[in-house]
């Protein structure tokens, strides 16, 4: 293994703990079971990760948060349109097929999800970074998308202040009280906190 | 006929024009893309019944010589060399069309990427000569875009804020 792998890999484990901590603060809010698998954690060319969210015509639902600090980039939770209003269902307890559209309420319940997800996954990665390194991450409020897959991944990549080729991507599957849902995380760092996090290594730290 | 996409000679191009590439086209058929905060530029040779589309994804090339389709300023030239290539033109009259330059998420300040993109290009173009005759840009949204190679007829469509040609 390489050096590069090895630093690859602990960066990779702290996404894995930020998962499982997720997986556990979305199960407590919901009260039932959660989880969160990182699938993948890959450097990409930027054409390759256009897709990580879908590349068909049809439209996708989400939210995104930016993150600044010891760790910058775009924080994306996204699903299928049909697959957000089933969320929007279970989160605000309405029979199956009712939620046909996104109004205020609907909105409003993925963007608590995004919310909670995005800073459990932000805490398990501070911890990662250590104590004097950590409380410099902020998250902004999470903003609701409703738009085509691949322009919202662009506008993601673009928003990072590099002209990189490549970009890191923590693709992550997350289900809902078995198999009823499927949405994907993925986090876009910026090409500098990418660099100082592989230069400085990472570790999975106590729980937050 | 269809021109190879820059970067790629020896492969017919896709209906799609990836990210930072160029499709160019003529007689009949559509170029198709889908743009957040990049721009699709349009080059319509109306006399020669060819397009030719850029997906541009920076404002500039700062020197760069690799992918000329994903900097405004090295997009219009290559743009317009290959629509000269294609119609066997040197001298190709065309008109531009824009979409795209969104600012999908706005968490920053200062002017956004896709405004950068919008302006960079609008600028070449006039210093070019090249009459700008519709554009779709700006606002929050993602676009998908659809070029009818002969008659330089540009479908938009969006997720939410409905369907229209320039």
């Amino acid at each position: 293994m390489t050096g590069a792998d090895h630093d690859h890999e602990r960066f990779a484990a702290a996404f894995h703990r930020g998962a499982e901590d997720a997986s556990a603060a979305l199960a407590t809010w919901l009260d039932r079971p959660v989880t969160l698998v990182v699938e993948r954690f890959v450097s990409l060319p930027i054409v390759a990760a256009l897709a990580a969210l879908g590349s068909g015509e049809e439209p996708i639902c989400g939210c995104a948060m930016r993150i600044t600090g010891a760790v910058s980039g775009v924080l994306l939770l996204a699903a299928a349109d049909r697959a957000g209003l089933a969320l929007a269902e279970t989160l605000l307890e309405r029979p199956e097929g009712s939620c046909t559209s996104w109004g205020e309420l609907e909105r409003s319940a993925v963007i608590e999800t995004a919310n909670i997800v995005g800073c459990a996954y932000l805490n398990a990665i501070c911890a990662a970074l250590g104590p004097e390194r950590a409380d410099g991450i902020l998250p902004s409020p999470p903003i609701f998308l409703r738009d085509y897959p691949e322009p919202v991944m662009e506008a993601a990549l673009l928003e990072q202040p590099t002209a990189a080729d490549t970009v890191l991507l923590a693709q992550t599957g997350f289900v809902i009280d078995g198999a009823s849902f499927r949405c994907g995380l993925v986090f876009v760092p910026d090409a500098a906190s990418l660099a100082a996090l592989v230069n400085d290594g990472v570790e999975p730290g106590p729980r937050p | 006929m269809t021109a190879p996409a820059a970067g790629s000679p020896a492969s017919p191009p896709p209906d799609s024009i990836p990210i930072g590439e160029i499709g160019v086209a003529q007689g009949c058929g559509v170029l198709r893309m889908l743009v957040g905060s990049c721009v699709a530029l349009v080059l319509h040779a109306a006399h020669h019944r060819a397009c030719g589309v850029a997906h541009v994804m920076l404002p500039a090339s700062t020197g760069r010589r690799t992918s000329p389709g994903k900097y405004a300023d090295t997009a219009v030239a290559e743009t317009l060399r290959l629509l000269q290539e294609v119609t066997q033109d040197p001298d190709v009259s065309c008109t531009a069309k824009l979409v795209g330059g969104a600012a999908m998420f706005a968490f920053r300040g200062g002017v956004p990427i896709g405004e950068q993109n919008v302006t960079a290009i609008e600028r070449i173009l006039g210093e070019r000569g090249i009459e700008i005759v519709g554009r779709d840009c700006g606002g929050g949204h993602g676009r998908r875009v659809i070029v009818d190679v002969a008659t330089g007829a540009v479908t938009v469509a969006t997720a939410e804020h409905g369907t229209q040609t320039l």
